[in-house]
């Protein structure tokens, strides 16, 4: 069983749902403070988190530690110190959505393999 | 954090943001006060942003001693709400108008220092924001969903 | 992932049973060690997922509640440990029905 179901590819998609629950975090603080004055725009390193979790530790049942948040280099700052930009903002909050709902898609399809393994070819 | 708790630092900004609304709002429905319960024209005002945890699940948890060593700490815990409301220190504009029933004696009335274009200009930037912070709450919302389909 | 890889079921120890686990089936249920201290790979393979599903239950069960009360859980990690526990019964069923089968196919041998 902790083969079956839990495989490869089901821990890199959960750890792809749970970065992607993480920057919608970051996005909506980025988002909520676009008028806020010094606040600097917050992001993580996606791939390299996922690539990390998938090399590095089998088993990352810490809770305490989140991936790094660092600030986002290259972006224009505003006379009162903010440098949200809408632009990024929006442009990344649509695509950690479709993101988001690709990964779900993809464990669905995991779950329907390994139900269909049990149950001898039937789906259910 | 999970994302309800995003949803609500959303919320936060958008409570913020109906508050700058109200403000300037004001400000524009009285560029014309002269007269206020302190005497003289009306002070424009503005708030000021902050950054503060929303309040609701963080604080809850660590009330309820709950071992969460993100929650305090949590970079995504910033909401935003409006520190102060904070009346203008620019001195008012001295008009020339001698019918004016608060004309003083050289028959210049003291009037709002306010810049009705200017305050457009926020309010605009008010209801841009609150929708930006709207359609947050949808992509939010649409994740959440996303999530109960896992189940089928 | 939050969610503990799954131990204590190892798919390999699903052995053909012999005339001994017969044996050891036959004297009284699933949960009754065999007479002769003979090995039991059905049962402990039984027993073994059993214990397992149970396990993956509970902490379904526990990161759905943390959902609900709102302690912080993320709803997705919450789906996906019931599904699992879902999948873990399903196998755990199918475990139990072919030990049952194998069982049977057994006793109707002539002697």
């Amino acid at each position: 069983m902790s083969n079956l179901i839990d495989n490869g590819q089901t821990k890199l998609l959960g750890k792809f749902l749970d970065l992607s629950v993480y920057r919608q975090g970051l996005l909506t603080s980025n988002i909520a403070n676009i008028d806020t004055p010094g606040y600097q725009t917050k992001d993580i390193d996606f791939k390299g988190e996922l690539q990390r979790s998938l090399s590095g530790a089998t088993d990352d049942s810490s809770p305490s530690f989140g991936p790094t948040v660092r600030n986002v280099p290259d972006l224009t700052t505003r006379p009162d110190g903010n440098n949200v930009s809408l632009d990024r903002e929006s442009m990344m909050l649509s695509e950690t959505s479709l993101k988001f709902r690709l990964a779900v898609q993809l464990m669905k399809e995991q779950f329907k393999e390994v139900s269909m393994a049990i149950n001898d070819g039937k789906a259910s | 954090m999970n994302l309800f708790g995003v949803m609500e630092v959303s919320g936060s900004a958008m409570l913020a943001e109906r508050q700058r609304a109200e403000v300037v709002t004001s400000n524009l429905a009285n560029a014309e006060t002269t007269r206020t319960p302190q005497g003289g024209p009306y002070q424009r005002q503005h708030v000021v942003f902050g950054t503060a945890a929303p309040g609701t699940f963080s604080h809850e948890l660590s009330a309820a001693g709950m071992n969460m060593p993100m929650a305090m700490n949590d970079p995504r815990g910033q909401g935003v709400k409006v520190q102060a409301v904070v009346a203008d220190s620019a001195p008012p504009v001295r008009k020339y108008d001698p019918a004016h029933p608060d004309a003083d004696a050289e028959g210049f009335v003291n009037m709002p220092a306010i810049n009705p274009v200017e305050e457009m200009a926020d309010l605009m930037g008010a209801a841009r924001s609150y929708e930006l912070n709207a359609t947050a709450v949808q992509a939010t919302r649409g994740m959440i969903t996303q999530s109960l389909d896992l189940l089928r | 992932m939050m969610i503990p890889p799954v131990q204590g079921f190892d798919i390999n120890a699903f052995q053909p049973a012999g005339a001994g686990q017969a044996a050891g089936l036959s004297t009284g249920g699933l949960g009754a060690p065999s007479a002769a201290g003979a090995p039991t790979p059905f049962l402990d393979t039984l027993k073994s997922a059993i214990s397992s599903a149970d396990q993956i239950n509970s902490d379904a069960s526990q990161q759905v509640t943390g959902v609900l009360t709102g302690t912080g859980g993320d709803v997705h990690s919450a789906m996906i440990a019931v599904e699992k526990a879902d999948l873990s019964f399903q196998m755990m069923m199918q475990v139990r029905s072919k030990i049952v089968a194998a069982y049977q196919e057994i006793s109707r041998m002539p002697f």
